[in-house]
C-alpha cells in the first residue's frame, strides 16, 4: 500500500479532508442529509480537535480542508477557526448563509485576504422554489448575505442542491449569482442525494460508495468515507461509510482509506457527479 | 448495537457477504478497526491450527463454562459435537463439578484450563508438572493463549448479552444437550 502522500499526489486519493464541526443548525430542510435542525444532537468537534486534525492532514500530504454541518456558523468562534484551519490548509466552509447579520457578520471578517471561501446553499433563483426546500426567508437572508461577505473581501461560492428539469431555471440561477459577484467557476451544482431526512421526504437519488469520492471525512463519531457518509436517519448515524472510530492519529483511516480505495476497481466513481 | 448488512461499514462487508456473519461480527463491526484485527486474532487462536480440533474444543468449552458465558457454551458445543466429542463429554466438561474424560492427557488438559480460568495466582506445581508431560513447550503455549482468549471472549459476549443463534439452539435440541 502507498502513502496517503503519494496516493494524494497521484490523484488516486482526493486531497480535501472534511471536519464535520457540528449537526445541530438554525434550519431543518427537507432533503438534508444530516437531519439536522435546532433541537438535535450537536456532535461537535471542538475548534482545538479541528485544527489538530488538519495539522495532521497536512504532514500526511492532504492539500484541502472542508468544514461542514450541522451550520458551522452556530459554532462559537467559528470563524477564527476557519482563519486557523485556512493558514494550514486552503479550506472551504459549507454554510446555509443566514445568519450573517450584525455581531456575525463583523466576526466574519476576519476571513478576508485568508484562504478560506464559503460556499453558500441556495437552489433557485425563484425565491418560493427554494424557500419549499430550505424554509421561510432563505432565499431573501441568503441574497443579502452574499454580496454583504464579497464586500468583506470574503470569497463566496454557491452550492446548489437537486437539479430542475428545466434548464432555464439553471440559467436563470446563473444569471442571479452572476449578478451577486459569484462567477461561474464558483457555482457547483449537485444531486439530492437520498440519505438522511430526504430518504423520509421521498427525495432524490440513491448513491452507493462508488459513486462518492474518497473524500476523508472525521466527525465526532469517527471517520467515514466521504462527507456524505455520517448521515443520520431517525436519530441514528449511518455507519454503512464508515472507517474507523479512531481519527487521532489521523493515518488510522486515511490508511484505512487508502486500502479500500486501492482495492476498489477502477473507475465508477463520480458518476452522479457529486463534488 | 448488532450491525446488519445494511449498516455494515466498507471494511466490514466481506464478512456479510454470504449471509448473518453472527452477533460477534455484527457486534465489533461498530468499532471497524477493531473488528479488523480482532476477528483474525481469534479465527486463528480458536480455529484450526497444528492442535486437532477436539484438543481444542475441549479447552473453549470448559472454560466458557467456567465463566458461566451461555453464548459460548452454546456455540462451542456445536463445535465440539462437529469436532468428534460425544453428547455426554460436552455435558461432563459442562458439569459443576465438571467429570472426568478418561484419559491422562485430556484430565491433564482440564486440570490446567480448570487452573487458569477457574484460578487465581500462579497454577499449582503438580497441575503444571502433569500438564506439561503431555504437551510439549509450544502446545503449553498455545493452549494457554487460548484459555485466556476465550475468557476475553467469554466476558465480551456474556457482557453484551450475545444471542444464540437459532440454528445452535436447534443443534443443541436435537442433541439433547438443551
Ligand atoms: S441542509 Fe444544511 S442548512 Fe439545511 S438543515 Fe441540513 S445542515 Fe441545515
Amino acid at each position: 500500500m502507498s502513502t496517503p502522500a503519494a496516493a494524494v499526489a497521484a490523484g488516486v486519493l482526493p486531497g480535501r479532508v472534511w471536519l464535520y464541526s457540528n449537526y445541530h443548525c438554525n434550519l431543518t430542510c427537507t432533503y438534508c442529509l444530516t437531519e439536522s435542525g435546532p433541537g438535535v444532537q450537536r456532535r461537535e468537534l471542538t475548534a482545538e480537535r479541528m485544527l489538530e486534525t488538519a495539522r495532521q492532514a497536512a504532514e500526511l500530504g492532504f492539500t484541502a480542508l472542508g468544514v461542514t454541518g450541522g451550520e458551522p456558523f452556530l459554532v462559537p468562534d467559528m470563524p477564527k477557526t476557519l482563519a486557523g484551519l485556512g493558514a494550514i490548509l486552503p479550506t472551504v466552509g459549507l454554510t446555509n448563509g443566514t445568519l450573517f447579520t450584525g455581531r456575525r457578520l463583523a466576526a466574519v471578517e476576519v476571513l478576508a485576504g485568508t484562504d478560506v471561501a464559503l460556499q453558500i446553499s441556495l437552489d433557485s433563483a425563484v425565491p418560493a422554489v427554494n424557500d419549499e426546500a430550505r424554509g421561510p426567508d432563505n432565499f431573501a437572508k441568503v441574497v443579502a448575505a452574499i454580496p454583504a461577505l464579497i464586500e468583506r473581501g470574503i470569497t463566496v461560492r454557491i452550492a446548489t442542491t437537486g437539479e430542475s428539469d428545466n434548464p432555464d431555471d439553471l440559467a436563470r440561477l446563473c444569471e442571479l449569482h452572476r449578478g451577486l459577484g459569484v462567477p461561474d467557476s464558483d457555482h457547483v451544482v449537485r444531486p439530492v442525494i437520498s440519505r438522511g431526512r430526504a430518504v423520509t421526504a421521498d427525495l432524490g437519488v440513491d448513491a452507493t460508495v462508488d459513486d462518492l469520492p474518497a473524500e476523508l471525512t472525521i466527525t465526532a463519531d469517527g471517520a467515514f468515507w466521504s462527507p456524505f457518509g455520517p448521515t443520520v436517519i431517525n436519530g441514528r448515524l449511518d455507519t454503512d461509510l464508515l472507517l474507523t472510530r479512531t481519527t487521532d492519529p489521523l493515518r488510522v483511516p486515511a490508511q484505512t482509506l487508502l486500502g479500500l480505495v486501492e482495492g476498489r476497481p477502477a473507475g465508477g466513481d463520480t458518476t452522479l457527479n457529486i463534488r | 448495537m448488532l450491525l446488519d448488512a445494511a449498516a455494515a461499514p466498507l471494511t466490514a462487508r466481506p464478512y456479510y457477504q454470504n449471509g448473518d456473519p453472527g452477533p460477534l461480527v455484527a457486534a465489533l463491526a461498530t468499532v471497524p478497526e477493531l473488528l479488523e484485527v480482532s476477528l483474525p486474532f481469534l479465527t486463528t487462536v480458536l480455529g484450526a491450527s497444528s492442535l486437532d480440533a477436539r484438543t481444542k474444543e475441549i479447552v473453549i468449552v470448559r472454560t466458557s463454562a467456567l465463566l458461566h458465558c451461555v453464548y459460548c457454551v452454546n456455540s462451542h458445543s456445536v463445535v465440539a459435537l462437529d469436532s468428534g466429542l460425544t453428547a455426554a463429554e460436552v455435558v461432563a466438561l459442562r458439569d459443576e463439578p465438571r467429570a472426568a474424560l478418561g484419559g491422562e492427557r485430556e484430565d491433564a488438559l482440564l486440570g490446567w484450563v480448570d487452573a487458569v480460568a477457574g484460578g487465581n495466582g500462579p497454577v499449582a506445581d503438580a497441575v503444571a508438572a502433569r500438564f506439561g508431560r503431555s504437551f510439549a513447550d509450544h502446545e503449553v503455549v498455545e493452549l494457554t493463549l487460548l484459555v485466556g482468549a476465550t475468557m476475553m471472549l467469554n466476558r465480551f459476549c456474556t457482557a453484551l448479552e450475545l444471542p444464540t443463534s437459532p440454528a445452535v439452539i436447534d443443534r443443541l435440541t436435537a442433541a439433547g444437550l438443551r
